[in-house]
């Protein structure tokens, strides 16, 4: 790994830091920080996200919460959600969202960004059938729209159809009348987005911590 | 033998009677009658004026002589674990749009999927880390006053600056704490005594008007033995009888600010020992609330016993604090809708303490506004009329208006934060959606 030759008495750490590739002072932190939301608990539950005032505004802040108890980005191949998480689901969650290192191949980085793609994908798709359907789509546009104001609910609904229609357009080519356009599946997703840097867009900065204070 | 010490000792003797003398009348003349009288010679003014240009010239040696070493001077924030970047929703969203699409950017944006990106990361950010934890960490300042407690950089920069700080030492310890601990005991002797003396009278007008003079003065000289600059704006708006008066809360001597200015009935629990001396001859004087804490817990009693004294037009205005904890002096925390404490003491250190650090430092500035009276509208509960008066406390001073509050659920106003960012983004579509319709 290559990270920090020091352990300061976390053993723990070193197979979260295997799996997730943060660092051990980041995961020390973020450790506290899990403490600090659970209330000291082992484990971490819906109503505890709930108490964060910064999370209130975020429009989609139901789905990034399921986010968190989906078990399909647990990466352990489950299915369906779970009510509580330890320590180690929220920071193999949370890795979703480190930048890819500087030094990591093509194929690493390809993967890395499958990864995040896919847990957006998950974030759309909440029944699970592996495709995101008309339906599921514009349940998205809207928590992203205001329900009041500026657009009523017709309008809500024309953008997230237009939206919808757009997709279909790219990813199936010409569609025939009749044809019925199931919905998206992972692989569309994944030509919709290639042009875009979500290996830059979907990351979060973390600050470089001064590691000679944690090696004694 | 003898005769040789005698002179001295009469010497002695004599210089510690005249320099006594001299002290208590200075502190007489320019400290305990204008507190009387409420007149200001300006003598804080100029000291605080003194005090900041030898401060400026401290930290700009100290910048100048940590950048010659390379040494790091303000330690960031150990509690940040991410860089959050203060881009606005439009930015961000164009940002992401324009490295995705080869698509001309004056075309109509309209809603892409990869807007989402924006606010998934938002919200794990907030996960991460959110404004309230860094709320309780002391702030740090910009300059350095002299006072080793607030820099933890300090290292020898120059012996011009260590014999600064030497003085200073001297100063605030040699000089300044002894003054000031004279003023405060005999401003809270006074304060005992007088009001004592007072609750002797009967029940009158001129009990009433002799307790106002008493309270103000003993404040003010408390006021002054801080050393507080305190700037009083919109004074118009000062609470009259039979009101509430709320304050934000961010030290235990917000009570002493306060009270100098203008009469207040206060409110709060019965303590023991001193303080409880001297709750207990205030009350002689002029009708507190004060409470046992018994019947702190009894939330109804507390409520009955403030609307009773608040319909009383003749009484005088309750001063509420109604948070309970001090935060840091950069936000207002959610105000809870039935604690009351004034001088809540949950701070690190014992009050004494706190008071001792208060003394030996150099003056206290603040400002004091005045904001006008408010009152609960129709259709309003208790918790949202508590809102908005927080939340005009908290645009006066600048403060960030947080609402943190563990226990407390309401979705109603959850949605309201969630509205503004979705509004934002409709903006943001809409304003597209017309400009499409008119070509």
């Amino acid at each position: 790994m290559g990270a920090l030759q020091c352990q300061p008495g976390h053993p723990e750490y070193v197979d979260l830091a295997e799996k997730t590739g943060f660092s051990f002072e980041q995961i020390g932190i973020l450790h506290k920080r899990f403490k600090q939301l659970s209330h000291n608990q082992a484990t971490l539950r819906r109503d505890h996200f709930n108490e964060i005032p910064d999370l209130a505004c975020n429009p989609i802040r139901s789905q990034i919460i399921e986010a968190f108890f989906d078990t399909r980005n647990f990466h352990q191949n489950g299915d369906g959600t779970v009510q509580e998480i330890g320590f180690e689901e929220f920071l193999v969650v949370m890795a979703h969202f480190r930048p890819p290192s500087l030094h990591m191949t093509e194929d690493q980085r390809e993967a890395v960004r499958k990864e995040k793609l896919r847990f957006l994908f998950n974030m759309h798709d909440t029944d699970n059938d592996g495709t995101i359907t008309l339906e599921e789509y514009r349940h998205v546009v809207e928590e992203l729209l205001s329900r009041s104001g500026a657009l009523g609910k017709e309008t809500a609904k024309t953008i997230a159809d237009a939206a919808m229609l757009e997709v279909a357009s790219i990813s199936m080519g010409h569609m025939e009348p009749d044809e019925f356009y199931e919905g998206i599946t992972f692989e569309h997703f994944l030509k919709l987005l290639s042009g875009f840097e979500i290996e830059s867009k979907m990351n979060i900065r973390f600050l470089n911590m001064d590691t000679s204070t944690l090696c004694k | 033998m003898e005769l040789f010490f005698n002179p001295f000792d009469n010497l002695l003797c004599i210089l510690l009677g005249i320099s006594f003398t001299v002290w208590f009348t200075l502190l007489l003349v320019f400290i305990i009658v204008p507190a009387i009288f409420g007149v200001s010679f300006g003598i804080r003014r100029l000291y605080m004026k003194t005090l900041l240009k030898i401060f400026e010239w401290a930290t700009l040696r100290i910048e100048r002589g940590a950048k010659e070493r390379n040494h790091p001077l303000y330690k960031p924030y150990s509690n940040a674990i991410i860089a959050k970047e203060d881009t606005s929703l439009e930015e961000e969203i164009k940002e992401i749009r324009r490295s995705g699409s080869n698509r001309d950017l004056e075309s109509a944006p309209e809603f892409e999927m990869s807007d989402i990106f924006y606010f998934a990361r938002r919200g794990v950010e907030s996960i991460m880390d959110d404004e309230v934890t860094k709320r309780f960490t002391a702030e740090e300042l910009e300059t350095w006053n002299l006072l080793t407690r607030s820099n933890n950089n300090f290292h020898y920069i120059s012996l011009r600056l260590t014999v600064l700080w030497g003085l200073g030492v001297l100063i605030r310890y040699g000089f300044l704490l002894p003054l000031r601990v004279t003023l405060a005991f005999t401003g809270v002797g006074l304060l005992v005594f007088l009001t004592s003396v007072v609750g002797l009278l009967p029940n009158g007008r001129v009990k009433n008007i002799l307790s106002e003079k008493v309270h103000l003065m003993c404040y003010r000289i408390c006021v002054r033995a801080l050393t507080a600059i305190i700037t009083y704006h919109d004074s118009e708006n000062k609470p009259k009888n039979g009101g509430i008066c709320v304050a934000n809360h961010t030290s235990p001597i917000d009570v002493i600010i306060l009270a100098s200015d203008g009469c207040y009935a206060m409110v709060g629990q019965i303590h023991g020992g001193l303080m409880g001396v001297i709750q207990r001859s205030m009350v002689k004087a002029c009708p507190h609330v004060w409470f046992e804490r018994s019947e702190v817990k009894d939330r109804h009693l507390v409520a009955k016993r403030l609307s009773d004294h608040v319909e009383d037009k003749s009484k005088l205005p309750i001063l509420i604090f109604p948070e309970g904890t001090c935060i840091n002096n950069t936000s207002v925390m959610m105000f809870k809708k039935g604690s009351f404490e004034i001088g809540n003491l949950s701070s690190k250190f014992g009050m004494v303490n706190y008071l001792l650090r208060m003394m030996s430092s150099w003056a206290i500035v603040c400002s004091v506004w005045y904001l006008p009276p408010m009152s609960r509208e129709e259709g309003e509960d208790a918790v949202q009329f508590a809102n908005r008066v927080k939340a005009a406390i908290a645009r006066q001073g600048g403060l960030v208006d947080l609402l943190w509050d563990g226990g407390l659920k309401r979705e109603k106003v959850k949605d309201t934060f969630k509205e503004e960012q979705q509004k934002l983004y409709s903006k943001m579509l809409v304003g597209t959606q017309e400009d499409r319709s008119r070509s």
